[in-house]
């Protein structure tokens, strides 16, 4: 049978794209099948990708679409941000697409129709393990950016509680404690994302950083940032100096204030560190912590804060845990207590659609079975519309 | 066996040994002068103890006298005391802890304990019975000739027929559910050993009395030694398929690997939503190897996406709680299945597990004494 079709083709190469006339008979077969699916992928590529890069114009007809952010913005407003696997795509890939999805656009609602005047609110995302909260986290902080907003993003802030080599007893107040590795990484980073707004906002008060350091009033807080890079020891207080100005700041209106928080739970949980007598540290106890909780609580306005619930690198919590109030523990919850939880679950048919065609289109999924309607179906199944499973799966295929 | 032992000491009795089996031409018993030596060796010549007829006839008379001293014992009425009514006295008046059944005390029918052996073959004069006795296989030439003798007839009733100008019958197929004796089973039948030659000459000429045209008009004699298999095919009953409340259609399937036991209710007009336990596929089995085990019933008859799972499951561990839910699933959907599709899933596949309806028979194997495990052995140390 195959030598027959092997005649067919020879004599009537029926495909106009490109291939070469002497195709063995089963290229032709798979072809013909992928030709099919080319032509499927065609049309579903208006259905799975969007040419609308901004946030603030994305709508409910563009729920389930991929749009793509410019490298160059990825660099700028994502320095930490984004999730390690993530990262790796847009390096294979060499385009950073993300998903729109529902929770999101409610998020652009709030956001949209919040007035500034009242107290900043509160929004927790929260869900099961894989299904996209550090994503729809990213993407409030894109469209906050695009906004002109100072974004105030802490990626992980479970990495405040755990292996940290260094702790050092915080110069500003005795019983605290400081780290300043992860201090002065943050600062970098938040350079990195808010240049302009480091050169406008101003000090209202005078820092004296040790004896001959000091940094006067009026001084732009760039100059606070410099001064907590340069001087390691100092960058936790860097920070929390930058961390008082800018909520001090903020209700005046000349700037809009998002501070993003990913795995906020770990502000109240227990943290892995102990001192040097061995006896374990409280979350309150660290300068970072401490300095992150004012900025959490709702006493001031001109902004919003979006927080994030993450299982993953949290500690002493079991892993079925998802809710708000079992990850955040009593003190949690009472803390961030008046807020709007906004809920993040696995994909709908058609976001797991779309998801797989764009696999497809950036030909990631590479296994002759993955294109048919059985493969899809399989992956489905497996990856039980999960997007970190469906990740993973897709990765070996 | 007393009674041969006493034979054997009147015959052999002060060193004198009658050639008896010198059958029909010594009219007088002729004396030999051996010693105790040759003579001792020629009892253990004689072959496998034989019993008597009169020592089977004695040992069902205390058989049965034996059973109604035990119904008075137990306290039944003698005369309906089935075997089965022994059997639970006796396992009621001599408990056993051992494993193997056949070790433990029992009381049967002689006929069942005594293995049929062949009676002893010839009279008191020594002369056999049977006229072929002196082949050695005296039960399979009498069979071989019996069975000829059929051929000869059939063929003679075949000609017959034909001479009368009868048209001779369709050639009938032997039943696909039938087969021919095993060479053990024949051996049993006919009590001496069969070399395979004798037995496949023996098929030979079965085979070539059914292929005769009218061949069957002896099926009562080839009867005997044929014997009906296949009977699995008819014993699974397909369940029809249950309605619950909305109309949907569902139904229920068992299924156990190891120690794990699982139930499992297959709806149909589903989404392919999978629940265990009352918890999500994926939080119950975050192991992809899992799901992929789960998935094979479904993707072997191409409805993924077609209905949804609720099942349960205990015991075992989780690869074993895995298979058992595949196996429950399938098992479910075979109501929802046609015929054809229902032996394609029994067929034995190459690369996985013996089908998807076989409940996989492996067991955790027992430790050994004198080994750590079932096979592996205590490290060897030369000295």
């Amino acid at each position: 049978m195959l030598r027959s079709v092997k005649g067919l083709v020879c004599h009537t190469p029926k495909l106009d794209h490109g291939h070469a006339l002497h195709t063995t008979a089963k290229d032709w077969l798979s072809s013909t099948v992928s030709q099919d699916v080319r032509i499927l992928a065609e049309r579903s590529r208006a259905i799975f990708r969007t040419s609308e890069n901004d946030p603030a114009n994305h709508a409910e007809h563009h729920e389930g679409c991929h749009y793509s952010i410019p490298l160059q913005e990825v660099k700028a407003v994502f320095p930490h941000g984004l999730p390690s696997p993530f990262q790796q795509q847009i390096k294979t890939f060499n385009e950073a697409c993300l998903m729109v999805r529902k929770p999101a656009l409610e998020l652009f609602a709030y956001l949209k129709s919040s007035s500034f005047a009242h107290p900043a609110i509160r929004y927790v995302i929260y869900g099961e393990k894989g299904t996209g909260k550090t994503m729809t986290l990213c993407h409030v902080v894109h469209y906050c950016a695009r906004q002109g907003w100072l974004v105030l993003h802490i990626p992980d802030a479970h990495l405040w509680v755990k292996n940290c080599r260094e702790l050092m007893q915080s110069s500003y107040n005795k019983e605290r404690l400081d780290q300043p590795l992860q201090a002065s990484f943050w600062l970098k980073n938040f350079k990195t994302t808010n240049e302009r707004f480091l050169k406008e906002i101003k000090t209202q008060q005078k820092y004296a950083w040790g004896k001959r350091e000091s940094t006067e009033e009026g001084r732009p807080l760039g100059e606070v940032v410099e001064q907590g890079l340069a001087r390691v020891r100092n960058a936790s207080d860097a920070v929390g100096v930058v961390l008082k100005e800018i909520k001090q700041q903020c209700h005046l209106g000349s700037f809009r204030l998002l501070v993003a928080v990913d795995g906020v739970n770990a502000l109240w949980g227990k943290t892995t560190l102990r001192k040097e007598d061995k006896s374990p540290v409280s979350p309150e106890e660290l300068t970072l912590v401490y300095n992150l909780r004012k900025m959490v609580r709702n006493d001031w306005n001109g902004g919003a804060i979006v927080t994030t619930l993450s299982q993953t690198g949290s500690l002493f919590k079991p892993s079925s845990a998802y809710l708000p109030h079992e990850l955040l523990g009593k003190e949690g919850f009472d803390a961030l207590d008046p807020f709007v939880p906004i809920r993040v679950s696995n994909y709908s048919p058609q976001e797991f659609e779309s998801c797989y065609h764009y696999y497809l289109d950036r030909k990631w999924l590479q296994h002759e079975k993955a294109r048919t309607a059985e493969g899809r179906d399989e992956l489905r199944f497996l990856s039980g519309a999960n997007p970190r499973q469906l990740q993973r799966l897709a990765g070996p295929l | 066996m007393a009674v041969a032992a006493v034979g054997r000491v009147l015959r052999l009795g002060g060193r004198w040994s009658v050639a008896a089996r010198d059958g029909p031409r010594a009219q007088t018993l002729r004396v030999i002068y051996t010693t105790a030596v040759v003579q001792r060796k020629n009892v253990a010549a004689s072959g496998p103890e034989k019993y008597t007829e009169a020592f089977i006839k004695k040992q069902i008379e205390e058989f049965n006298l034996g059973k109604r001293h035990l119904a008075n014992m137990m306290g039944e009425d003698p005369e309906t005391f089935t075997q089965e009514d022994i059997d639970k006295a006796i396992a009621y008046l001599f408990p056993s802890g051992l494993f193997d059944e056949r070790a433990r005390p029992m009381m049967k029918h002689p006929t069942e304990i005594f293995p049929e052996k062949r009676k002893i073959q010839w009279g008191e004069d020594g002369r056999p019975f049977h006229f072929l006795f002196y082949t050695g296989k005296q039960s399979y030439y009498s069979l071989m000739h019996e069975t000829y003798g059929m051929l000869l007839n059939a063929q003679k009733y075949q000609d017959q027929m034909t001479a009368q100008g009868f048209p001779p019958e369709k050639e009938k197929k032997n039943l696909p559910g039938s087969r021919w004796l095993t060479k053990v089973e024949l051996e049993e039948m006919l009590l001496e050993k069969l070399s395979d030659h004798d037995y496949s000459r023996f098929i030979q000429l079965l085979q070539k009395l059914v292929t005769l045209p009218y061949g069957n008009v002896e099926e009562k004699y080839m009867q005997k030694f044929s014997k009906e298999i296949a009977m699995q095919l008819q014993k699974v009953v397909i369940e029809p398929l249950k309605y619950d409340e909305q109309g949907v259609a569902f139904s229920t399937g068992e299924g156990q690997r190891k120690t794990a036991r699982a139930t499992a209710v297959v709806y149909d007009n589903g989404s392919g939503k999978i629940t265990v336990n009352g918890v999500d596929v994926l939080h119950y089995f975050p192991v992809l190897q899992d799901r992929e085990q789960l998935l094979f019933p479904f993707q072997f008859l191409d409805r993924i996406g077609k209905h949804d799972m609720i099942c349960t499951v205990s015991g075992g561990g989780r690869s074993s709680q895995a298979g058992a839910i595949r196996l429950a699933s399938a098992k479910a959907l075979r109501s929802f299945v046609t015929e054809k599709e229902v032996e394609f899933m029994r067929q034995v596949f190459l690369c996985s597990v013996a089908g998807l309806l076989t409940t996989d028979p492996r067991l955790k194997e027992r430790k050994k004494p004198g080994q750590e495990g079932a096979r592996r052995k205590f490290t060897w140390k030369k000295r």
